[in-house]
Formats: C-alpha cells, structure tokens, sequence
C-alpha cells in the first residue's frame, strides 16, 4: 500500500523522461491504451514509464493511470517504475490493463543518508530501513516503539512499559559515552535534532537507521552514537485519498508483585501493627477500566508536479495507573511542488503536537517533579501495612505512621500535576535545478518544544501540612525550547561514458538552540480554589513564618556550525565508494577547540555483478561492503570551558544578607570533541530467487577523548572536578539480519525474519598524563541504608559491572555473610570497599528478535519473540522488600518464602544478583483485508494485536527487561509501576 | 576528501550566502569571571561566599566534613545503624572503629569541601589583587581590610585541613593543571601561622556589624588553636603564646559582638539560641538566619528523628542519624543542667499547637516502634528484641541513644524560628584554652588560675544548690577531668577528636565497643582520589 516511491524519485524520474519522450517522433504501429495500477491497492500509478523494447519510444502514464503509445507490430513493452518490478508484456491487444507488483525488499529502494538518498544497492556503509508495512502493529506511544527489536544493534528500551507519560531509550551499538551524550541523532525530514513528539505512526513512512561511523560522518558532530533518520508519508500524484486508521487499547497488569496477604503480615510484623481492616491498595491504584483511543485522517493527492499531504490526529492514551493519562491532538501538513519548468522544487512541512498529561499518578518519580514522591505511590501500595485502613469514619484520608509511607490513594486526590505541551515545527525547502543533476538546495527549520507544568496541593493534603503548616501549595514551571536550523546543499551527478557514476553533495550548516526555564512556588493558600492559577494569592508571600515562595529561571544557547561534504562514486554498479568530510564547530568546546574534522571513506563491491558469478544463480546478490569514519559527542552541559560565577547562598553583610557567588566549575579552555572512530565491514547477500536474504556486520569502535567530570587536582584547582577529554572506549559488535519467505504460493506465504547482534564494551583507558582515575561508581542504591554504588568501572574493564561484597552464607541466627579479600569470612561489621569484588554485569552481551509474518489469502497474522540474553539483574525489589527487616511495612511473599532464614537488614551483595536472560512474546497481531467491491472504499482493514503478552525468563522479578542503554544498567529499582499487557483492536481504511 | 572543502567553497559562493562562522556562548544565567567585580557589592559577595560554603564542611549540615570527621570518630557521638536505616555503606562504622582507609569517602569528602572552600579563598585574591578599587568606588584601605580578610579565611581552612590530614599541600593560587606537594605539617604550621600574624592589624574587630565576619577576635582564636595544639602538631609546646593570645581576647583587643569586651553568656543556652548572632560570648560564628536570610543552619538531617519536627512544630524532619553514645551521656552527671537541656532522652511530646486532643499528646516512632510512643534511650541496642549489654555500632533502633538539643530553633510561630549561627569560637573555649595551658606549664597540675577560668564557665550549668559540691579544685580538676568537662561543654562542636588526640586518648583509650586504635588514625589518610592524580603528594605513615 506504500509506495516506495519519493517525492524525488517521482519527479525526476518523470521529468527525465518527459525530456526524452519530447525529442523523439512517433514511429509507425499500432497505438495500445490502458491503464497501469498497483497490483496491491489497485490504485492508479501515474509516471510510470513505457518503453518500446529495443528502441528509445516511449511514454509515461498520466495522473491516473492511463497512457497511449504507438508501437510496431510485435513489439514488447518495459514497464517499469521506482519501487515496483518491471515486467515485460507482449504488446498484443490494443487495450491492455497493467498491475504492477511492488517489488518486495528492492535493491532499488531508496535509502536516506542524510542530505539525500542512495538506493539500497550502492549503499556502502551500515545502515538499516525499516519501512511502515514492518513496524510494530499495536498503539505506540513513541515513534521508536514502531521499530522495536527490528533491526540489529538499535536497542529501544521502555522502563515503564507502556506508561503514556514515559519515554523510550533508544540506543545504537552500545554505550559510546561516560558524560556526553548517548543518544542518537534522530533526524525528522531533514530536521537535525527532531521532536518525536511530532510524528505520529501513520505519518511515518520510514526509519533509516545509520548506524556505523563511515554513515554517520555526515552527521559529524553528534554522530557518535549513529543517526535515526525518518521519513514522513507523501502525497504522491493520482486520485485524492483518504486514510482513517483508528485503535482501541486497554491495558492489563502482566504480573503482580507477591505480597503478604493480611495473615502472613501479621505472622511477620506482630499483632501490634494489625489495624484491623483488610486493604489491597495495589489494586486500587489501578485504572482497570483504562481504555485509550486514537485517530487519524490524512488526506493526500497530488499532480505530477505538485502533491499534498495533511493529517490530522487525536489519541486518548490511558496508562494502567489512576491519573495516568495524555491525551494528545495535532496534525502534519506537506506540499511539494515542482515548477519553473521542472527547475524549481519547493517542499514545505508544518507539524504541531498539543499534548496534556496527568503527570500525578504512574510517575516515574525524580526530575523536576515537585510533587513528592509521586513515582512512589507503588512502592507504597506494596509496602503498605495491608490492615492500615484507607479512609476513616469520618470520610477522611488516614495516613501509616511509618518511615516514608503515605496513603497513595490519598495522595492521588490531594495532589494536582498536570503538564501542557505544545510542540510545533515548521520547515521549508527550495532546490533549483538549473542544468540536469546539479541542484541548489537551502533548508529552513524551526522546531518549538514548550511545556508548563502545573502543581497543587490542597490545604488538606499530608504534604500541606506538613510543610506548608496547612495551606496550600502552588507551583508554576515553563520550558520552553527552540531550535533553528539552516542548511544549505549543492549537488550534482554526472555519468561518465555510461559506466562512471559521479555524486558531489557539498553543505553547510548552521544550528542555534535555546532552553528557556522557569518556575515559581508559592505556599499558605488559604482556599485551594484557584489551584494554581492565582499564584500571588499564597499568604507565603507576606508571611515570612512559611515557608518561603520560590522563583527561579535559567536560559542556555548552543550554536553548531558546520561544512560537509560527500563524494559518491560507483563504476557500473558494481564498485562503489563513499567519501565523506564534516567540518564542524561547537560553541560548547573551548576557545582553542572550537572546531573538529570528521571523514569517512566507505566502500563496496557487489561480487554478484562480476561476470563469474554470473553462473550462480542460487545467488542473486551479494555485496561486500567495509567503511572507516571519524564521528563527534558534542552532547554536554554549555558553558562547560568558561570560568563563571554561580551563587552560594545569601550571607550577612554589614546587616544585610546578599548573594554570594563564587567560580562554579573549573574552566577548560582545551574542551573539545569526543571522537569515535569506527570500522564496519558487511556483507549483503540475497538468495534463491531472494526468498533468503539478509546481511551480516561487524564493527569495532573506540571513542576517544571521551567527554568526562573528572576529578582535578585539589588543590591547584578550586572545585573537585573538571570538565575534560579523557580516556577511551571500545564497542565490538556483530550484526545479523537475515529475512526469508520459507512458504510463497498463490494464497499463502510466510515471511520468517531474524535479527541477532553481539556487543562487547570495555572501559579501555580513563586516564591520561594529567587526570587519572582508576574506577568510577555508578547506581547508588537508594535509602534506606544507603548501601553505596553497585557498578564499578575499572581502567580495562567491561562496563556495567556489579561490584559488591560476595555472599557466604548466613549464620545460625541469620546474619550476613561476606568472603573478605582474603578468602575469610566476615560480617557487616567487618567488610569494606577492599571485600568488594567484580560479581556480574547488567548489559545484556546479545539481543535477538525473531519476527513472523503469515498470510494467508486476506489474512494476516504476525507473531514477533525479542529476547536479550547474557546479564545480570540486580533485584532491588527483592533486596529491599523481599526481608523481613522491612517491617512494619509489608513486604514481599519471599521474605517469608526463599529469604525466610535471612534475619538481618538489606546489604548488597551477588544474592540479589539473578541471571536476566529472557524471551518475550512481544507483539501477535492478526489483520483482515477485506475486498471490497466498490468504488467508494480502497482498502478496509481490521486487525487485533497484543503486545508484551508473554516472557520466558529466570527472573524471579515482576519483569526482567530494564533500562540497557546508560552506565547503570540491569538494576530493577523500586518503582513497581506496572508493566501491562497491551490490547488493541484496529482499523484502517482508504477511500 | 580535500576537494570538498574548495567544493563547499564554491557551493557557498553559488549560493549567495556568507557564512556565519560565530561560535561565542553567551551565559545567561551565570556571569563569566572578567565581567564582575564593578561594584562594592559584587566584591562583598565574592568576599563571603567562602563563608557559606563553610557550612557545607565546618557545621553539621548534612555533609560528610571536618565536623562529623571530629565527631564521629571520637567518643562521644556516632552514627550507629539503626535496623534498615544508617548502614551507609559503612561509612560511620569506620569512622567509630577507626579502620578508615585512602579509598574512602570519610578521607575524601571533607578534603574536597575544605581545599573547595580553600579555593574560593585563593579565585577571590586572585580577582581583587588586580582590580582598581578607586574605580567601582572603593577605597586602597577597604581593598587592604578585604584582602587580608580573604587572606586569614584562607588560613583558616589550612588550620583545619592541618588538623585532619597533618601534611599537606599547600596552594596560594588558581590553576588548572599544577600538583602542588605535600609539605610537612610543621610548615603548614609556620604557614597558617604567618598567614594570620601579617594580617592580624589589618583585619577589623569583633562588633556586632562584623558577626559572622573573619574579624581580629576570630583571628587570635586561631592563634590560641594553633598554639594550644602546637606540642601536638609541631613537637614544639607553645603555652605561652596560647595564654598571650587568650588574655587579649579576654581582654577585648579582638573587639566584642556586644559591648567592648566578650562576656559569657550567664546560662548554657545564650550561645546556641535562636538570637545567637548577638550573644556577647561568641567570637566567629557561621551566621544564618532563616527567616531573614533564607538560610538555615540545618541540621535536623544529621540529628533528628523521622518525626521531630512534632516535638517543636517545626517545618522539617530528620534522617535518624547522629546519636549520642551511652558512655558520653553518663559522663554528665544528672544535676548537670547541660545533660537535661543539651540533650533529649525520654517520652517526646508534640507541641501543643499540633496536638489534636488531650490525648494525641506523644510522638510516634514510625520503624521498630511503629505507632508506638517515641521514648529516645541511652542504649544503643536492640531493645525490641529484648537484647541487654552495651550494644553496638550496628544494634540500634529508631530510638536508641540521647539526641542532640544543644541548639534549639523554637516553633515555627516564632519571629527567630531557626536564626541561630553555628558557633566555631565562643569565649568559654578560651577560657578553657588558657586553663589548659596554664595547668600543661605547670606540669599537668592544676593551678588556681586554671580552676577558676573552669569553674567561671562551670557554674552555669549547676543550680546554686548544687554548685558547692561540684565546684573543681586544684586537687579535683585532674588531666582526665579537663578533658571530661571539656568533653561535656563542648560536645556537638566539632572539636572531640582534636582533644582526645591532645590528651593522649584518641587512638589509646576504649569507650562504649571501640577498641583502641592504632597511632596512624592520628591523621586521616591522605584521598586515594588525590594521591592517584597528583604525583607531588605523599601518603600519611601507615597508609
């Protein structure tokens, strides 16, 4: 149903020809008419080209379809379109009706490399399409959800399942970074730094994931940690459409965490903590009749020279969780436009986003969330004395005496936080062509992400009285972000003597971001009617007995500028080379680094084409491919290389109290970029009249000068760190995608396709002559207890290693155990940071996904497994909760159960290490394609998907997929949101 | 490749752009260093900004500094674990065993805030020596008093840093790359020394616009540190310099919050009450103020309980964390108004203003005595489950050991609710100082001088009824009696652990479970943090 053609590949492909239809005469014959329509969606194909075989006559088919050309007597006709398999058909009848079929998985498809397209067969370098007929089918409340688990070495984690308020990491090829940035570049139609809040799923028509470093390098400076590059549907030229794709979604708790029932409890906690009432409040922070829904109306159509798409969408999405929800409504628009006789290009975009989310239930906790400890309204439903009864006699809310406790529920209607959202983005596009193949092109881009966030709570609420002796609280935040971009490009191709094939792409670039802040507080409201919208009206502001109101503000710019250029040069199809340069400055960096280079040469070499293989017809294809490129971190803090002043805190002065300020960082004038340089070598192959194919790559990186707080010599130095170009590390990976049809008949075919990828990360040095550190921590286990950091990384080591004491039993009466350095055997008293030792690693070593698509006649059912195999699970929950030592509070079944014996208070040890290994039944969607026999409907299809509906794993924790992509992975922490079971009913229909 | 960079060129030049090549940041929300400085004020407040940050090391604020270094290694306080809460990595368990090492957060962390709060001290010279002061309206005199201000704060921290870590580096200046060397402690010694005696006339006195202020009456209390400790640090006893430096603070010529001359405070709560800025018995104090300044002198986190704030309407609560040891609790006798009032034990009452009848009128412990009334106790042990003896670093409860009270910040209702300054140098200390000198001179035998300066301050904290028979005496005020009052006076000030080294006791005596220690726990270690990147640094004997 999408068509693989672009906007660009349409136009110029039926300008071209135009050109040439003009120079040619008719010649003598008969003259045939038809039509030529997609064999799938049976749509009309305008530009289509006819070619006489043998002779340069030719035509191409009008906006709907149809065309005319005089042909000999005999002859046979090409048909032939970008994105669909020629067929050659004997030009027998006068009529003839045309269905071409799109080409499945094409070489000639269309690759986005950043500033322009290759087709996929000469590509040279690493980089990964996925196209919308293979995403993830099911409600997405992130673009990246679309592309989960489908291609090798892009690992997309959401933490909190599918919390609508929650985000997804998304990482490439293992961590590259210690401070800088670790995320991709996504690239939204050619918006450096795109909001994904912007796309929707129906909008989107491809992900191009760049993904080694020979790729990237046009990207330079944040191509460190490779480039998602995404593409949005098109109008394209035909009869007006619409689309109307619609979801229902409700989700379920995948599995509960055991907790003591109201008897075990008191076993446990004694019958002095038994209130008497029998209360499952994890139950009752559930929205189980949550039901999320979505929409959307695109419309499209076009000429050959100009075509429009514009949708529009509301989504209703509600999260498991009481208060959990956004609701979200927007559009896209995009029109292109070819003019000037085929010389002038304009393509123009605007996208807006409106979003309003309920942030005070389901939080993930942290941030700038004032609001307490919102993410832990879970954590208490299950630490929650289960006879504490919920609401008294008199109506109101009663609250556990305990250490960090609170009533949730009561939490939830005492408390207010809501975040509004507004993001937009405009962009616009001329390219001249003023001779053939040499285009002028300049970009404008503006994107705004703007937010308020507002929070009360009421005079009533425990936090009111608490702190704010009774009256109310009101806070006010703004964030507002903008980011402008201008690029300018030139490029040109040119044909040496038919077999020389010549592209010159040479830019430049220019980016300026701002974040603006905001936010204010206010206390001792005496009525909670105004909520926070009469902010003044807080008594805190005349009464200096409160608390104090509060007001704060920060703004930061960043300005990139660049000069790149990128030479592609391919003999006959057959060897093909890539070389890149990316010039860039950073205002970040320090005075005497502003700037960096960042090449690339990439090459390939597709052994199929040489005239030996020819003979092998059990291969249709095979390319080798290798590439070299340099890429840059830019993704630190500003103002990291100047000395500035900060304040310190009000003082008295001759009886008066004023800020004080004071140098806040030590500056480095020699900041500079963080580099990767990376080596990617692969091979393409596709099999048995393609019914294998695949790829397979290997890849060894090491980034350098890697972007760090150092810890500085102190004294000379005034703080205890410094910003700095230390140290190196390396990723080697192995990447294989290998997709087959085992089954292809009339009415069934199965495609079957598997992604696997291996990575390896290692610490290789932290240390220069100047700043030497031989470890650093990460993952500080919370309170209570406070028991240090769990991951270690050493000069030489791997990353995320789990480092603690080793467990040794326990003793008659229960107490802890640990081996000491020396091989003795000690208790808490007796061990310290020397006991530690290296006890398992929380980055998974190998990633699968194994993906499943059957059709049979209208039906179509896909099942789609994903696994992560080779980790270690610190169980915080476990360590924590699972102790009877966690009393009064309530606790999990297996303080009772496996950690019965234990009778000492948490430590950290590899007790609570588990092996993370799993297998998930990520998404089974059935669909029906109903043909309809008329006019009026195009296509009609229903499908029913369920996502994250089963997990094959050791893990004794509620769910062992966790966050992968950042320097403290592999520990399951407290927060207990639920991870749900997804259920969508949908529908999509073209007319 | 290269042919990029002339095709970019072109590219360019066809395009009819001129490129913008600008890569300036512009701070907006901080101030680059070379645009400040042009005015009084802004001067000031680079002046006192090493002062706030000497909450951060110098008070029991939250952080791991010279106080809880002071503290908790000696034999009065301690941060036992308490149940699930207070292991902290082990951190205080060290501390009280004395079984620290280089790699330790305990060695590092107040070395990072001190050579921090250094620092500020040494940017701030940096800045001002350079500055013309005639134009920002400020005359060569000011610049002078500010600079030897900025000069003696600095030596201040080098005092203290002396007095944890022994040999240490010593800086003068701002850089980014050098490794300055350990120097022995006896020329950090001869340094701080030199450092407050060049300055001493230059500074101003003691007065109540100067609170909070490095003023003359600070500086000669350091001097009599310095001095009192000298044998210690240096080998070298220098009693008379200590009692020269004691009399002229005594004798005002260091000027006074109140009046001309420094007085004590007639009971034992002026010094440490909500209106403390102003008492005429303290000589350098870190000042706050919350309702005036917004700052608070916090320290609920190290102290209080999970639900104290109940017991004086306050508007925080605490982690349950710094405790006093039941041996130091005993060292006060019961008619000690010091015992009663520095310190909470027994049932805690809510303030009235919370209480929602007659009979809501206890606080609750939340953990082992969950809902059940708070009653704090001497021990340390599990008492919930039945456990007798002396218990231990990792037996405590929620409401084990004597809390801290010697400040008090009043209710929430009161106009000085929480004002009280953190007090580093009160005239007690001195009076205590020249006793100590007076009776080392003269051969650890107490002298009448001696008694007298003791029992001056003593007297406070007895009622007149009781005080005949408590009263010292040449006889009665032996060097293991010094050191207990000083003890009982002094406690919660951050200056145990320099005593006990003094007296001979640190790493020798036994108190509640520590067992003696070994004599290289005299210094802390130098930062395995520091020594791993600074090659000029040398290692403290034994670590």
């Amino acid at each position: 149903m999408h068509k693989r053609s672009t906007f660009w590949a349409r136009t110029c492909f039926a300008s071209m020809v135009l050109m040439l239809f003009s120079l040619f005469a008719f010649s003598q014959g008969k003259t045939i008419s038809g039509k030529v329509t997609d064999a799938n969606d049976k749509t009309a194909i305008p530009g289509v080209s006819i070619q006489v075989k043998g002779t340069s006559v030719g035509t191409i088919t009008k906006a709907d379809g149809s065309f005319s050309i005089q042909a000999p007597e005999n002859a046979t006709l090409i048909f032939s379109f970008v994105g669909y398999l020629p067929q050659e058909l004997p030009a027998s009848a006068t009529a003839m009706n045309v269905k071409l079929a799109a080409s499945v998985k094409s070489l000639q498809d269309v690759v986005v490399v950043g500033y322009g397209t290759q087709k996929r067969n000469e590509v040279t370098t690493s980089v990964a399409t996925v196209k919308a007929e293979n995403f993830n089918q099911g409600g997405s409340r992130s673009p990246m959800d679309l592309i989960q688990g489908k291609v090798a070495g892009l690992s997309v984690t959401r933490t909190q399942g599918n919390n609508p308020n929650s985000g997804a990491s998304i990482q490439i090829r293992g961590i590259s970074s210690v401070s800088g940035d670790m995320n991709p570049l996504i690239v939204i139609d050619g918006i450096p730094g795109g909001n994904l809040d912007l796309l929707q799923q129906d909008d989107i028509a491809t992900f191009d994931v760049l993904k080694d470093g020979s790729a990237a390098a046009i990207y330079g400076t944040r191509g460190n940690n490779g480039v998602i590059l995404i593409t949005t549907k098109k109008g394209k030229a035909g009869d007006p459409q619409y689309t109307y794709s619609t979801y229902l979604q409700r989700e379920a708790v995948a599995r509960r965490p055991a907790i003591l029932g109201v008897a075990d409890y008191i076993k446990v906690a004694g019958e002095g903590n038994n209130q008497g009432a029998d209360v499952d409040m994890y139950d009752m922070l559930l929205d189980k009749n949550n039901l999320s829904h979505y929409h959307n109306f695109a419309a499209s159509g076009g000429t050959a020279n100009s075509n429009y798409r514009a949708s529009l969408y509301y989504n209703d999405a509600n999260g498991i969780a009481l208060q959990n929800g956004r609701t979200q409504y927007g559009g896209r628009v995009n029109v292109n436009q070819t003019g000037l006789q085929g010389m002038l290009t304009m393509q123009f975009n605007l996208a807006g986003n409106f979003n309003k989310a309920n942030l005070n239930g389901g939080n993930s906790g942290g941030g700038d969330n004032k609001a307490g400890n919102a993410g832990a309204d879970f954590e208490q439903a299950v630490q929650r004395n289960p006879t504490a009864p919920v609401i008294g006699p008199d109506g109101k809310y009663i609250e556990t005496n305990g250490f960090n406790n609170y009533n949730p529920l009561a939490r939830l209607q005492q408390e207010l936080y809501d975040r509004d959202q507004k993001t937009y983005s405009g962009d616009a596009r001329i390219t001249l062509e003023p001779i053939r193949d040499l285009k002028f092109s300049a970009f404008g881009a503006i994107v705004r992400d703007e937010y308020t966030d507002r929070q009360y709570k009421k005079k009533d609420s425990r936090s009111s009285l608490l702190s704010y002796q009774g009256g109310g609280y009101a806070y006010k935040a703004n964030s507002a972000a903008l980011d402008k971009t201008f690029e300018a490009t030139v490029d040109y191709t040119k044909t040496v003597n038919s077999d020389h094939t010549f592209n010159v792409l040479g830019g430049y670039s220019y980016q300026y971001s701002t974040l603006e802040k905001y936010a204010m507080d206010n206390n001792g409201f005496l009525t909670d009617a105004f909520e926070d919208w009469n902010i003044g009206a807080g008594n805190a502001l005349n009464d200096p007995k409160l608390p104090r109101p509060s007001q704060s503000s920060n703004k930061i710019d960043n300005t990139l500028i660049a000069f790149f250029g990128r030479i592609n040069y391919n003999y006959k199809q057959k060897y093909m080379l890539q070389a890149i340069l990316r010039h860039e400055g950073s205002s970040r960096f320090g005075a005497n680094n502003k700037w960096g280079n960042f090449p690339a040469i990439s090459a390939g070499w597709v052994i199929s084409k040489e005239s030996f293989m020819q003979d092998i017809t059990v291969i249709n294809n095979l390319k080798l491919r290798a590439g070299y490129g340099i890429t840059g971190n830019q993704g630190i803090p500003s103002y990291q290389s100047l000395l500035t002043l900060g304040t310190g805190g009000a003082y008295l002065q001759y009886g008066k109290w004023i800020q004080t300020y004071g140098p806040n960082k030590n500056p480095n004038p020699d900041l500079r970029w963080e580099k990767k340089k990376e080596f990617n070598a692969g091979i393409d192959f596709s099999l048995l009249q393609n019914r294998i194919g695949g790829s397979v790559d290997v890849y060894s990186r090491r980034t350098k000068d890697l972007l760090f707080n150092y810890t500085a010599q102190l004294p000379s130095n005034i703080l205890d760190n410094i910003f700095t170009n230390v140290g190196e590390i390396s990723n080697n990976g192995v990447e294989i995608v290998i997709n087959t049809v085992p089954v292809k008949t009339k009415e069934f075919t199965w495609n079957s396709d598997l992604t696997f990828n291996s990575q390896r990360n290692k610490m290789v040095s932290f240390s220069n002559q100047i700043f030497k550190a031989t470890e650093q921590f990460y993952g500080d286990l919370p309170s209570p207890g406070n028991l240090g950091s769990a991951i270690r990384v050493v000069e030489g080591g791997p990353l995320g290693t789990f480092f603690g004491y080793r467990y040794a039993g326990l003793t008659d009466d229960g107490k802890w155990q640990f081996y000491k350095k020396d091989g003795t055997i000690g208790g808490v008293k007796e061990v310290n940071a020397d006991d530690k030792a290296v006890i398992g690693n929380g980055i998974p070593k190998y990633m699968a996904s194994w993906n499943n698509t059957f059709r049979y006649k209208n039906f179509d059912l896909s099942i789609f497994f994903r696994g992560k195999f080779g980790f270690d699970i610190l169980n915080l929950q476990d360590m924590y909760f699972g102790n009877q030592a966690w009393k009064p509070n309530n606790m999990l079944a297996s303080a009772i159960g496996k950690n019965a014996k234990l009778n000492d208070d948490p430590q950290f040890s590899d007790y609570y290490l588990e092996k993370g290994d799993f297998v998930k039944l990520d998404n089974i969607t059935l669909g029906y394609n109903f043909q309809l026999k008329t006019k009026y409907i195009r296509n009609l299809r229903v499908y029913a998907s369920g996502r994250n509906i089963a997990t094959i794993s050791n893990y004794s924790g509620l769910d062992p997929e966790l966050q992968d992509t950042a320097l403290d992975s592999g520990i399951d922490g407290r927060g207990f949101y639920p991870r749900t079971r997804s259920y969508t009913i949908g529908l999509n229909l073209g007319f | 490749m290269k042919k990029s960079n002339a095709y970019i060129s072109a590219a360019l030049l066809a395009l009819g752009l001129s490129a913008c090549t600008k890569l300036e940041e512009k701070p907006y929300s901080e101030i680059i260093s070379d645009q400040f400085y042009n005015n009084k004020q802004e001067v000031m407040s680079a002046i006192l900004r090493p002062f706030t940050h000497a909450g951060a090391w110098a008070a029991p604020t939250g952080q791991t500094g010279y106080w809880r270094l002071q503290e908790l290694s000696a034999d009065q306080l301690a941060w036992p674990q308490k149940g699930k809460h207070g292991y902290d990595g082990g951190n205080w368990i060290r501390l009280h065993n004395h079984t620290w090492i280089a790699n330790d957060d305990n060695t590092w962390l107040p070395w990072k805030l001190m050579y921090w709060g250094m620092g500020f001290c040494n940017n701030t010279i940096k800045d001002l020596t350079p500055l013309d002061f005639a134009k920002i309206g400020m005359t060569e005199a000011e610049k002078t008093t500010l600079l030897a201000e900025t000069r003696v704060i600095r030596a201040w921290h080098y005092l203290k840093l002396m007095d944890l870590y022994g040999n240490i580096p010593i800086d003068t200046l701002v850089s980014s790359s050098a490794s300055p060397a350990t120097k022995p402690r006896k020329e950090v010694f001869q340094f701080v020394e030199k450092e407050i005696k060049e300055n001493l006339d230059l500074l101003q006195p003691l007065s109540g616009e100067m609170v909070g202020r490095m003023t003359k009456a600070a500086a000669y209390s350091m001097l009599v540190e310095l001095y009192l400790n000298a044998e210690e640090w240096t080998g070298t006893a220098r009693w008379d310099d200590c009692i020269t430096y004691c009399n002229k603070i005594i004798a005002g010529e260091g000027g006074a919050l109140k009046g001309t001359i420094p007085a004590l405070e007639p009971n034992i709560f002026g010094a440490f009450a909500n209106t403390n800025s102003q008492s005429p018995e303290n000589l350098f104090q870190l000042t706050y103020d919350l309702r005036a300044g917004n700052s608070r002198f916090g320290w609920q986190g190290d102290f209080w309980h999970y639900r104290q704030r109940q017991i004086d309407n306050a508007d925080v609560d605490g982690n349950n964390g710094i405790v006093v040891i039941p041996s130091a609790y005993d060292a006060f006798k019961d008619n000690d108004l010091r015992k009663t009032n520095w310190m909470l034990i027994g049932p805690q009452k809510k303030a009235k203003a919370l209480r929602a009848n007659e009979a809501d009128s206890l606080v609750l412990g939340t953990e082992e005595y969950n809902n059940k009334p708070l009653v704090f106790v001497k021990e340390i042990r599990r008492n919930s489950d039945g456990e007798t003896g002396a218990g231990g670093m990792t037996r405590g409860e929620e409401n084990s050991g004597a809390r801290f009270a010697k400040y008090r910040q009043g209710s929430q209702d009161d106009p000085n609710y929480w004002g009280n300054d953190f007090v580093l140098y009160r005239l007690t200390e001195i009076y205590f100082n020249k006793a100590e000198a007076l009776i080392r001179k003269n051969g650890k035998i107490a002298t009448q001088d001696a008694v007298d300066l003791i029992n001056t301050c003593k007297k406070r904290a007895f009622k007149a009824e009781d005080w005949a028979a408590e009263a010292y005496t040449t006889t009665s005020l032996t060097m293991d009696e010094l050191l207990a009052e000083r003890g009982r006076e002094f406690i919660f000030e951050g200056k145990r652990r320099s005593d006990l080294i003094r007296f001979g006791k640190f790493t020798t005596a036994t108190w509640w479970d520590h067992q003696p220690s070994a004599d290289k726990y005299k210094l802390f270690a130098i930062p395995f943090k520091q020594t791993s990147i600074n090659p000029n640094l040398v290692q403290n004997p034994g670590y």
